[in-house]
């Protein structure tokens, strides 16, 4: 950092001066900027590309007091700025993944400046475009599959304690019970889907606090699906969800392929 | 907490697909999505992320289930 003030002070107005980084939303392959059609990205800052021998980096500035390491670890807690940060990375990753193969960044990838970002893609190239093949042409679903809760009014009070200690009891077993189907029925649901996928990854069951539904979350599955079997992958879903009653089936896409945009070791 | 959505954005370009529930988002913005290293400034990684989702969404539902 101190030798970027020293460059700044010799007066030499720097492309990107210390105060801005270069945030790194997506590398795609073959875009051309002009299908996003002057798309804008975090802080309404012109969306551009940074082109390494076909590999198109999606970047624009941003300001390093907000996503620099201490403006980072600050505005992460804030969930307004975290909704805010989300949405205009995924709206551009959305845009380009519309019309390109396209692996999605991790949220907050900065670089110093635009030379940074193109080493980066030179040298990361090869495990990038193995990204890219893995996911070019193929569209992400999410399917998760929740117990249904039993919503038995509670009755009259017991009378007596003998008593509420069986209800007590039969409704611990009545939930160990929905545990159990809903395991087999997510069972059934993914071997259903996974022929339709070209991967499929699992993801930690979501918080029921965060999903708005009280029942437990039993499978939380990313599946990457061909796009032309997205309308087969939408039917059996809607199959399953007739034939499982027992069980809440939620599922959602199609989206871009982020739970797919791993660099795989070296 | 009154969330305020990233709307320039998505005015400039509503995104083609479905939007995606902020939860599921940012599962995927975390834990997922390519890692670089190398010539970077800032890159997040390591499974403090999800901590870090975890608290900031459930201190939100918490704030606002006290408020009601």
């Amino acid at each position: 950092m101190a030798e970027q003030t020293a460059q700044q002070t010799t007066g030499a107005p720097a492309e990107t001066p210390a105060s801005r980084g270069r945030y790194l939303y997506a590398v795609s392959r073959g875009l051309d900027l002009d299908a996003l059609g002057g798309l804008l990205g975090l802080g309404d800052a012109d969306v551009e590309a940074v082109e390494v021998d076909g590999l198109v980096g999606l970047v624009s500035s941003v300001d390093l007091d907000e996503y620099g390491e201490e403006g980072l670890r600050h505005n992460l807690e804030r969930l307004d700025w975290l909704e805010t940060a989300a949405r205009g990375h995924d709206a551009v990753v959305q845009a380009a993944a519309a019309v390109a193969p396209t692996a999605p960044m991790r949220l907050a990838t900065v670089f110093r400046d635009d030379d940074g970002v193109r080493r980066t893609l030179a040298e990361q190239h090869d495990r990038i475009s193995a990204v890219l093949d893995r996911v070019e042409g193929h569209e992400e679903w999410s399917v998760k599959v929740l117990t249904r809760t039993h919503d038995e009014p509670p009755t009259t009070p017991a009378s007596s304690g003998a008593e509420y200690l069986r209800r007590r009891q039969e409704a611990r077993q009545a939930r160990d019970d929905d545990q159990r189907d809903a395991h087999v029925a997510a069972e059934q649901v993914h071997d259903a889907l996974v022929g339709l996928a070209a991967a499929s990854r699992r993801l930690p069951p979501q918080d029921p606090r965060l999903t708005g539904h009280a029942g437990t979350m039993v499978h939380n599955v990313a599946y990457l699906v061909p796009r032309d079997l997205s309308d087969a992958f939408a039917a059996a879903v809607g199959d399953l969800t007739g034939d499982h009653r027992e069980v809440l089936i939620d599922a959602r896409g199609p989206w871009p392929p982020y739970s797919f945009a791993i660099l795989e070791e070296p | 907490m009154t969330i305020s959505s990233a709307a320039t954005v998505e005015r400039a370009s509503p995104p083609p697909g479905p939007p995606i529930a902020l939860v599921d988002l940012l599962d995927r913005l975390l834990g997922t999505g390519v890692v670089l290293s190398g010539d970077i400034l800032i890159s997040l990684s390591g499974v403090d992320l999800v901590e870090v989702r975890l608290r900031a969404l459930i201190r939100t539902v918490r704030d606002e289930g006290d408020r009601s």
